[in-house]
């Protein structure tokens, strides 16, 4: 392997930099989007809603601790053909077009300027500034597959592939200093915007149901095939043991211990 | 009442039902993931400054690795089972988010320390 | 050196009784005024949560002094906050002005009617005026729209107890058992209401929720092993039942009584039980 002789001054005034920037960056994104973040309005219905269909969810998991009497009398609430709670409730498919709320729209304007703006903006003057360096080199081997990705903005073909660029330095401390951000900022940090957009994907599906018309068919169709089973059938045969049948050796056991 | 979800599991071993507290195993899994992202770290920096290449390095992250979940087991004591849901998951769960750390963290020391 | 170390102490517990949501309102109020009360500004951030709960504490004893004490300094740092309002209209009320503190609460409501705590605040004022029957009613109500409620769930079944409704108090703890169907407490409670209902169906259902009650406090709660005792004793006892349910029960009733005599025998730590044991054997026969 060709050794490279880097100048050392790239190494404080490129490789160090880079490092400090992107960390400095990440706690500021942090603290700004607490200051500029509201907290979310919440309409009674949807809070309903979700409510409701939390305690399906729960119906459906843990009836079988009720008697029969206490399951089916709930199951009737939400699921009677004519009365019932997911037939009687009514909602109106949600608008599909988010830029047609207002709200919305301030929403995922904020969620922009924190997370996709400053990414663009600091990931383009860190390649316009620091571009075209050898930074480094990691220490193990790789095949030259990895070469347009360590390689980014330098496109020499006999270089070796351990050999990283300053603008892939950049996104390996991007991705990599996520969980030292968990560790400095605590959990559930804005820094981390990996996982901050898997949930704007998401959207906040596990709280509120974004489309409660289908959320109510789902849940209904669940609990209509849900059969009870009283868990407490046996509960004094667990409690003794399979000794109940023969009591005698039960009492002359406690008697013992 | 009741102070946080129980949530329950059954044993295979012996067929029990064993109860946990929701809440309690979140957060020693949070003190769990903290001590490992700080061994990365850690770890991390040594390889570099020690200036491991190829194998060695990943030899000595699983080095570190062990020798972390040693430590918790030790601290834990003999009544692990009332912490942790199983010894191997203390282990093996996060080992790849903390190989991430740990590779930038060498890179960046081995590149601080040995390739200019 | 020590002061240094007991405040860090005392906010250290005031932080656990945060979580917990235990009440504890003496040992807070006391702790305020004999520790933290002079060093307050110490603890940063987290001043303005001991504040709040300083000030519900004392509230709740009727300090008034110290209450207010500390909603000035709460609401001179937040001015606009539906929380500091919330606790002025909770002064309202210890002051007995409900009249006054129901308007601010409404006014919280106007503003964002999502807010529980004011709803159930709303609800709390009618059952400290007496009025049972109507904070029945608001609670049905609330529980319409906030389903998943557990607190309210239980003092819907509390109030409804104390009407004597035990078949919809028995509904409201069914919720309960939903919500959290591995607490003693609960299983316990339920059969409660149920053998409190009678009837032979009912107080078989409450032997079940006995039992697990039972199992699940690892023979620990008492009360439970005395409802289980005089479950069974009745049902053995009971015209109703056939003879292998009587056998069957007289043992677990056996069984009961004999955990129960083992309790009292571990906690006097004499071997001599023998007022004990004559007491259950009076109450098995009755």
């Amino acid at each position: 392997m060709a050794e490279l002789l880097l100048d050392p001054d790239i190494r404080i005034w490129v490789f160090l930099p880079i490092v400090v920037l992107t960390f400095l960056i990440g706690i500021v994104r942090h603290y700004l989007s607490i200051l500029i973040s509201s907290p979310k309005k919440i309409e009674l219905q949807q809070m309903q809603d979700s409510q409701a269909l939390i305690r399906a969810r729960l119906l459906r998991e843990n009836g079988k601790y009720l008697p029969q009497q206490g399951f089916a009398m709930r199951k009737h609430f939400f699921n009677n053909e004519d009365v019932g709670f997911f037939k009687t409730q009514k909602r109106a498919p949600v608008a599909q077009n988010p830029m047609t709320d207002p709200n919305m729209m301030t929403e995922m304007l904020k969620g922009n300027l924190t997370n996709v703006l400053p990414m663009i903006l600091i990931g383009g003057w860190i390649n316009w500034t620091f571009s075209g360096f050898v930074t480094t080199k990691v220490p193990f081997p790789l095949t030259l597959r990895f070469k347009p990705m360590l390689q980014r903005g330098i496109e020499l073909l006999s270089l070796d592939a351990a050999w990283v660029s300053s603008a892939s330095w950049y996104f390996l401390n991007v991705f990599g200093l996520r969980s030292i951000y968990a560790l400095v900022l605590g959990e559930n940090n804005a820094a981390d915007q990996a996982r901050l957009m898997a949930e704007q994907m998401q959207g906040p599906a596990a709280a509120m149901p974004q489309d409660p018309k289908a959320a109510f068919k789902a849940e209904w169709e669940a609990l209509e095939v849900c059969e009870h089973r009283w868990a407490l059938r046996h509960a004094e045969t667990e409690l003794l043991g399979p000794g109940l049948t023969q009591g005698e050796t039960i009492y002359h056991q406690n008697m013992v211990s | 009442m009741a102070s946080g979800k129980v949530r329950a599991k059954v044993d295979k071993a012996s067929g029990d039902t064993v109860m946990y507290n929701d809440v309690a195993v979140r957060s020693n899994s949070a003190v769990i993931e903290y001590c490992r992202t700080s061994m990365a770290a850690l770890g991390g920096s040594t390889a570099g400054i020690l200036g491991f290449t190829g194998l060695y390095g990943f030899l000595f992250f699983l080095l570190c690795n062990v020798t972390l979940w040693l430590l918790l087991l030790l601290k834990a004591g003999i009544s692990w089972n009332r912490f942790f849901v199983s010894r191997r998951s203390l282990l093996t769960s996060g080992l790849f988010s903390g190989m991430f750390t740990y590779v930038l963290f060498w890179v960046f020391l081995f590149g601080m320390v040995h390739v200019y | 050196m020590r002061s240094c170390t007991s405040d860090r102490y005392v906010a250290e517990r005031y932080r656990r009784w945060r979580e917990d949501n235990s009440r504890n309102s003496d040992l807070i109020v006391q702790l305020w005024e004999e520790v933290l009360c002079a060093k307050v500004d110490k603890l940063g951030d987290e001043k303005w949560m001991v504040l709040e709960q300083v000030a519900v504490a004392a509230l709740d004893l009727h300090k008034m002094t110290v209450a207010e004490d500390c909603l000035v300094m709460l609401s001179k740092q937040f001015p606009g906050s539906q929380r500091v309002r919330k606790l002025k209209a909770l002064r309202l009320e210890a002051l007995e002005r409900y009249e006054d503190a129901n308007d601010v609460y409404d006014a919280i409501l106007r503003k964002d009617e999502t807010n529980t705590v004011v709803r159930k605040r709303k609800i709390a004022i009618l059952k400290s005026l007496g009025k049972t029957s109507e904070a029945i009613r608001e609670l049905v109500e609330y529980l319409k729209k906030f389903m998943s409620d557990t607190e309210a769930w239980m003092e819907l079944s509390d109030l409804y107890i104390s009407e004597q409704d035990y078949a919809k108090a028995a509904y409201c703890m069914e919720e309960l058992l939903l919500h959290n169907p591995h607490h003693h407490l609960y299983f316990q409670k339920y059969a409660d209401i149920k053998y409190t209902q009678g009837g032979f169906d009912n107080v078989e259902v409450a032997r079940s929720y006995y039992s697990r009650a039972v199992k699940l406090s690892s023979a620990n709660n008492m009360r439970a092993l005395y409802g289980l005792l005089l479950c069974c004793s009745q049902i053995a006892n009971s015209p109703k039942a056939q003879a292998q349910k009587k056998k069957e029960n007289t043992k677990i009733g056996q069984w009961a009584a004999q955990c129960i005599s083992d309790k009292y025998r571990e906690a006097s730590g004499s071997e001599d039980n023998q007022p004990v044991e004559q007491l259950l054997g009076a109450l098995t026969l009755s």
